[in-house]
């Protein structure tokens, strides 16, 4: 016990480091201010619709552009953040002090995952938590709904975190891994059409059509698809304190976890021999 | 396609004894920052041993405890206060509570920084900072110092500063290991020294082992053109000279004799006989000229 204690000492330390630095990032906090804005600014863009219309047609709007802003900023910083926290001590030669330490390389990217993991909790959190009060405020009840949804938010999040950092292990700066961030999430935000194209496929009896269908199946076990964690059809069209419908939130859990899992691994693999 | 192997150190042998100061030289690119990151176990040799106090498992905690490192031009976290940076380097080595207050202290008095302990490292000078490097290197009282160009781009006095700093910990038993171009500071502070070159150490040794006494040098009195037109012409250099006095190189076919009875004829005053040493830096640049021309 005091062993797997200290192992994990290592890792705690530099995740609260670099939680530190990272929340005084200027590009984070401005990315954060915005969303703050547009969650605000939603409800000034609702008074300009036509009093005639739907009558819950405002709340709708808020709902979506608040739920649009969370995932949009939330994972904005998501990738930013995984992306740099490695390549960023690289380049300015932090990573020389600590890898000399008495730290593994595994503890080192523990603690900067974790780091890193613990600035998108707390963004998100924030924002989550600035729309929790809004919509309490407006509707009178507890949107407990809207906490689901920021929870699987949060797995999402995990999920396109763990492969953006796998990358930026790889990489010396940090622009690849952020360019390879969005295309993770983007990728994953499309792993449902995957399905349609192995519908599609092997329709003609060619066998270039029948290869697209294997390559779509195989593409569509592998990749997570981001689409799974997304509650905002039900945040917006249902009640506040619905509980979440057509998801079973602990397999998807476990579905996010072993995912950031693999993505870890994955830097794991890449960074515990390279040369630094 | 493939690129081409560069083997960025052959045949490397080098033994650091303890206690000593170690100066570890060579032009840009020669291997010196390869040789330091293979002995933190931040790159690995293709073949070859690295030992560090006995013990061949360079990248385990027990070795990594008595080694500190100061790499060249790290950068600290501006929001951080002096004593943040320690703390949060000396928890790395599993310092808590009073030891840890301790040590913080410690080190900030050898470097000489208590007074700025809570500043904000965005007000700290350049000297400041290297100062605060080198107090993170000595947080956990480490046994070898590897340090990268410790003194390069600071001024004169922050220099001073440092390499008083280095000199009492040599003093106080620690072995450092220091990698620099400032040639003058390494034969101030080093009791051996190592040339690289291309990735190969041409020279190994100890200052005296190394650098050729090959000339005396006279320090006269009383000197005038005319007596140094006919010194010139009779084989001696003039140096350094002030006015009446200059220093006068004994070399060539001259014997130190000879010099000193020219004087005497030319009614110069004698005020001192003195062997000269050559200097590191006049070695440096036999040393790697020699290498290139062989290379070439």
């Amino acid at each position: 016990m005091n062993a797997l204690t200290n192992y994990f000492r290592g890792p705690f330390y530099i995740a609260l480091y670099t939680y530190r630095e990272g929340m005084r990032r200027k590009l984070l906090i401005g990315f954060l201010v915005l969303s703050l804005l547009v969650i605000f600014g939603s409800s000034f863009i609702a008074t300009f619709l036509d009093p005639s219309a739907e009558t819950d047609i405002d709340l709708k709007l808020i709902k979506d552009i608040c739920v649009s802003a969370i995932a949009i900023f939330g994972v904005l910083i998501a990738v930013y953040i995984s992306a740099s926290v490695v390549p960023n001590e690289v380049e300015n030669k932090v990573i020389y002090t600590v890898l000399s330490k008495p730290v593994g390389r595994m503890q080192y990217l523990l603690g900067k995952f974790m780091g890193a993991q613990f600035i998108i909790m707390v963004n998100l959190a924030i924002m989550g938590g600035l729309f929790f009060m809004a919509l309490y405020m407006r509707e009178g009840v507890m949107p407990t709904l809207l906490l689901w949804s920021i929870l699987l938010t949060y797995f999402e999040f995990l999920i396109v975190s763990s492969f953006t950092f796998a990358v930026s292990c790889a990489a010396t700066t940090s622009l690849v891994p952020i360019l390879g961030g969005l295309f993770i999430y983007i990728t994953g935000n499309l792993t449902e059409y995957l399905k349609d194209v192995e519908h599609r496929a092997g329709q003609t009896g060619e066998w270039f059509d029948a290869m697209i269908g294997h390559i779509a199946t195989g593409l569509h076990a592998v990749l997570p698809n981001l689409q799974n964690f997304s509650l905002k059809m039900q945040i917006v069209t249902g009640q506040p304190n619905d509980p979440p419908a057509d998801v079973l939130i602990p397999n998807l859990l476990l579905y996010g976890f072993l995912y950031g899992l693999a993505g870890f691994l994955c830097a794991y693999i890449i960074f515990w021999r390279k040369e630094v | 396609m493939r690129g081409q192997d560069v083997h960025a150190l052959k045949d490397l042998n080098i033994e650091i004894h303890e206690g000593e100061i170690f100066g570890y030289l060579g032009p840009n690119g020669s291997g010196k920052t390869t040789t330091i990151k293979m002995l933190l176990g931040l790159i690995f040799p293709t073949n070859g041993i690295i030992e560090i106090l006995g013990n061949r498992s360079i990248s385990s905690a027990a070795v990594k405890k008595d080694i500190g490192y100061l790499p060249e031009g790290a950068y600290y976290p501006d929001f951080l206060r002096g004593e943040e940076i320690l703390s949060y380097y000396g928890k790395l080595y599993g310092l808590r509570g009073a030891d840890l207050k301790r040590r913080i202290n410690e080190t900030l008095e050898m470097v000489g920084m208590q007074h700025a302990r809570r500043r904000l490292l965005r007000g700290y000078s350049k000297g400041m900072r290297q100062r605060i490097g080198l107090a993170q290197a000595l947080i956990s009282d480490p046994r070898i110092l590897i340090l990268d160009e410790p003194t390069t781009g600071l001024d004169p006095i922050a220099r001073k500063e440092i390499r008083d700093i280095l000199l009492r910990l040599r003093a106080q038993g620690k072995t450092l290991f220091i990698s620099s171009h400032e040639l003058l500071e390494v034969e101030m502070m080093s009791d051996r020294v190592g040339i690289l070159f291309n990735g190969v150490l041409q020279t190994i040794g100890s200052m005296e082992e190394l650098l050729i006494k090959r000339e005396m040098t006279v320090d006269v009195d009383g000197l005038t053109d005319e007596v140094a037109t006919s010194l010139t012409e009779r084989g001696v250099s003039i140096e350094d000279r002030t006015g009446a006095r200059a220093q006068l190189r004994v070399g060539g076919s001259l014997s130190i004799f000879d010099v000193i009875e020219l004087c005497k004829e030319k009614a110069l005053q004698i005020h001192s006989v003195t062997p000269r040493r050559e200097t590191l830096e006049e070695l440096f640049v036999r040393v790697v000229g020699a290498a290139e021309a062989a290379r070439s």
